[in-house]
């Protein structure tokens, strides 16, 4: 059994700073995988590896059967590969449902001369491309359908969250990256987030990756989570076993804390 | 400075800017400019504009005030606005009289000067009637603070119509002319008469006041019944065609080469617009593809060009080809042009790109200047005796003909801006200029893009550089400064970013009106700077910003959902 995402040895530097470590990580075809890990863990370098922001300094990656080394995001995303970003990163001079159509970009083919022409074909693509980017947007109930000609920039910051996903899921994608989707939400969004995280795999067959800080979102979405630490893989396995490795327990509290919990 | 009260240093400023207009020149210039023949002059205009202002804006309290008394500090700023200008005119004159003249640094500072700004009287009633005046339109400004938002739309909206009507009567003149209406009641020496200002400033009025009872002239027409919005945009287009078709006719072969010129503004702005409006990448050397367009069709059409062994002297019986074979041949090359700016520059961004392509920009005019190439361009002198697009019978040596011309590339080209702007290229390219990165990601090939609009820019671009050479029936370096570059790039930013309707407007303000009303020819880049510092003051987003298109959308399920469907739906609520 091939995994869709798999990672061997992967390491990434920045002069002096060991961001990513020999990492092997991997993600199979409707799973969900928590990352976790303190602040500068390299949790967001590795998302940026493995989505062809930056190219790794050693190791191999191979995505549903491609060697994905090298390759630049706009290649990946073709794959079927889609992220969100760490600090919400819309278009935001743009319509709501322009963000989300920008996301089928590489699913379409028109270019100039469709654009200058308005044949058949563009004519049914420009169709196509609407439809897919509302579906997206009702994927969150009413909170961005009705909305849909407001700038990106006029949307309260749950709402741009949720655009950011639908961007990513008009772009076909068959694994999605989530750089801490609960970030700056309220219990209830959370708890709403659990949820729609949940449907995204059930309902459109995503396996997803995502890091978080939300204790409660990982221990109740992820299938197996990994824990990071100083750029290295410290665990990995269900949560409880993860949130139970003294080597993550001490990674969050630093070690003498870590002793005293433990001795307790 | 900040210990003065705000009506003293409201009215020195205005005091000061009145005392710069003159010394620039402005005033003199403009006194020659009647706005109502006989009654009152352009310049009296601009010195009664100025002292307004700085009673208005001494009438509103500032930053660190609560409150302010209208009736008080606006015509206070007026009397110190006027009395600095007073002073300013004895001082001079005083100067003049020890011996120092003023003249020998600033030439505008003569007697005509003073003449104007003590009304012909002596300097010191001059001082007084300037106090007056300040102080007379300093209480006018207040009323027009203190009035209500409407009242001070009409008053603003009428008297800027009456002095804007005035400033174009040479125009409206021909025009009338041209349609054969009398028009010696309303204008008279290139002014207003008294009856024609009373006349347009009532209809001004009138009008202004309806629209803002029936809240606005589209709303207005909307009220008549079987008026639908699509029936005002049809009529609109259709209006806007009528009066282009006929206009060259009504007008005289001056303003239809103006128009002309204009026509040349708008392709190279709509060019631009592409690059810098919807895909961001600030192009500093725009001009490039204007001097390619032009030399491109100098080479390949003129009879003096070296592909037919011809020169200024001695030309050749007839250019290497046709100028409508040599157009899409001229359209390739500045599209290779294009590919060659456009691949060094895709890893810059910015400020970085900004100044490679105006190193680009100058590249193209030192090889044209250039001895190496001076056998095929023809060095300073450039090419001469480009011909006219053959057009059947028609003689396009005619600025009219060649106005229509232009006017069909212009046409299309707005066509093309417009198809391009909504469509998947379109959001490609703004996807790229809000976020490069994220644009990326969203697997958009920004190397791709780039030059994409690098190309589609210079393809439009040179059709302008093109119609510039065979209407000037020359193409020489002196032609594509970096002033070109400069001057398109304001033309886009003051019409708004992205925004076709914008590019017009703004070519039309930039490049029409200083043409048009030639004592601003003289000031054209005060008029510029002033204009775009107000401008990015006052709306940084244009003239007519760049409006997303609102989608029409049809939803799937059009079944109303409920807040607690929609709350087992988004799982959540704020």
């Amino acid at each position: 059994m091939s995994h869709l995402l798999e990672l061997e040895g992967v390491s990434k530097s920045f002069g002096g700073v060991h961001a990513v470590v020999d990492v092997d990580f991997h993600a199979d075809p409707g799973e969900i995988v928590g990352v976790i890990g303190p602040n500068g863990a390299g949790k967001t370098t590795l998302f940026n590896v493995v989505t062809g922001f930056y190219s790794p300094d050693a190791g191999s990656m191979t995505f549903d059967g491609h060697n994905i080394s090298g390759l630049k995001p706009n290649a990946l995303t073709r794959l079927g590969m889609a992220r969100t970003f760490q600090a919400v990163r819309l278009f935001d001079n743009m319509t709501v449902i322009e963000n989300a159509m920008v996301g089928r970009h590489t699913r379409t083919s028109a270019g100039v001369w469709g654009a200058l022409s308005h044949n058949k074909k563009t004519v049914q693509e420009e169709q196509d491309i609407t439809r897919e980017a509302t579906r997206a947007l009702s994927f969150f109930g009413n909170r961005l359908v009705g909305r849909e000609n407001e700038l990106a920039s006029d949307l309260a910051y749950a709402d741009r969250r949720r655009l950011e996903i639908a961007r990513a899921m008009v772009t076909g994608p068959k694994l999605l990256l989530l750089d801490e989707p609960a970030a700056g939400m309220n219990p209830a969004e959370k708890d709403g987030l659990i949820e729609q995280i949940g449907r995204l795999r059930d309902e459109r067959g995503y396996s997803i990756v995502l890091i978080e800080h939300d204790m409660p979102v990982i221990k109740s979405v992820s299938d197996r989570v990994v824990a990071l630490d100083h750029g290295e893989k410290i665990a990995e396995g269900t949560y409880d076993e993860v949130a139970s490795n003294p080597q993550v327990i001490e990674a969050y509290l630093g070690k003498a804390a870590a002793a005293k919990e433990t001795s307790l | 400075m900040s210990r003065l009260p705000r009506w003293a240093r409201v009215g020195l400023l205005g005091g000061f800017i009145v005392i710069y207009l003159g010394a620039v020149g402005m005033l003199e210039s403009f006194s020659a400019r009647p706005i109502v023949t006989g009654v009152i002059q352009f310049s009296v205009v601009l010195i009664a504009v100025v002292y307004m202002s700085s009673g208005y804006l001494a009438a509103r309290p500032g930053k660190d005030e609560l409150e302010s008394n209208p009736r008080r500090s606006a015509p206070l700023a007026g009397v110190v606005a006027g009395a600095l200008v007073g002073v300013f005119v004895i001082a001079m004159t005083l100067l003049a009289e020890a011996g120092y003249n003023p003249r020998d640094m600033f030439i505008a500072i003569n007697p005509a000067l003073l003449d104007i700004l003590t009304f012909g009287q002596s300097i010191w009633a001059g001082l007084v009637i300037e106090v007056v005046l300040g102080g007379v339109l300093g209480l006018a400004a207040s009323y027009l603070y203190t009035s209500s938002p409407n009242t001070r739309s009409i008053v603003v909206t009428t008297l800027t119509t009456v002095v804007m009507v005035a400033l174009a009567a040479p125009l409206f003149t021909v025009m009338f002319d041209g349609l054969g209406i009398p028009d010696s009641w309303l204008f008279q020496r290139e002014g207003l008469t008294v009856i024609g200002a009373i006349v347009v400033a009532t209809a001004t009025a009138f009008l202004k006041w309806y629209l803002l009872k029936t809240g606005g002239a589209r709303k207005a027409m909307l009220q008549v019944p079987k008026v639908t919005e699509k029936n005002i945009n049809l009529t609109l287009w259709l209006a806007a065609g009528v009066v282009l078709t006929v206009l060259p006719w009504i007008v005289n072969t001056f303003i239809s080469d103006v128009l002309g010129t204009v026509g040349l503004y708008i392709l190279l702005g709509l060019g631009l617009n592409i690059v810098v409006g919807y895909a961001g990448l600030l192009d500093l050397g725009y001009v490039a593809f204007f001097a390619v367009g032009a030399y491109s069709i100098a080479v390949l059409t003129a009879n003096t060009s070296f592909l037919v062994g011809g020169t200024v002297n001695a030309p050749a019986a007839e250019g290497f080809m046709n100028f409508w074979v040599a157009l899409p041949i001229t359209i390739v090359i500045a599209v290779i042009i294009g590919v060659l700016i456009g691949a060094p520059v895709l890893r810059l961004r910015g400020d970085y790109l900004a100044i490679v392509t105006l190193g680009f920009g100058e590249i193209i005019r030192t090889l044209v200047l250039s001895d190496w190439l001076k056998p095929y361009l023809g060095g300073p002198q450039g090419i001469t005796q480009i011909p006219p697009p053959p057009l059947g019978p028609l003689n396009t040596r005619d600025p009219r003909i060649l106005y229509y011309l232009i006017l069909a590339f212009v046409v299309i080209s707005f066509f093309i801006a417009t198809r391009l702007k909504y469509s998947r290229v379109g959001r490609a390219w703004a996807a790229m200029r809000e976020d490069e990165d994220v644009a990326e990601g969203m697997g958009i090939s920004v190397v791709l893009y780039k030059i994409l609009a690098f190309v589609m820019g210079a393809a439009v671009g040179c059709l302008g550089g093109a119609f510039f050479a065979t209407k000037l029936s020359v193409a020489n370096p002196g032609s594509f400064t970096l002033l070109v570059s400069i001057n398109v790039l304001a033309v886009v930013v003051l019409g708004g970013m992205g925004s076709i309707p914008g590019v017009i407007v703004g070519s039309l303000v930039l490049v029409g009106l200083p043409e048009l009303l030639r004592e601003f020819g003289e000031f054209r880049l005060h008029i510029y700077g002033i204009i775009l510092v107000a401008i990015m003051l006052l709306k940084p987003e244009g003239l007519i910003p760049d409006a997303r298109r609102a989608r029409e959308l049809h939803h799937e399920d059009e079944e109303p959902i409920t807040d607690v469907a929609h709350v087992a739906i988004a799982g959540g609520h704020e």
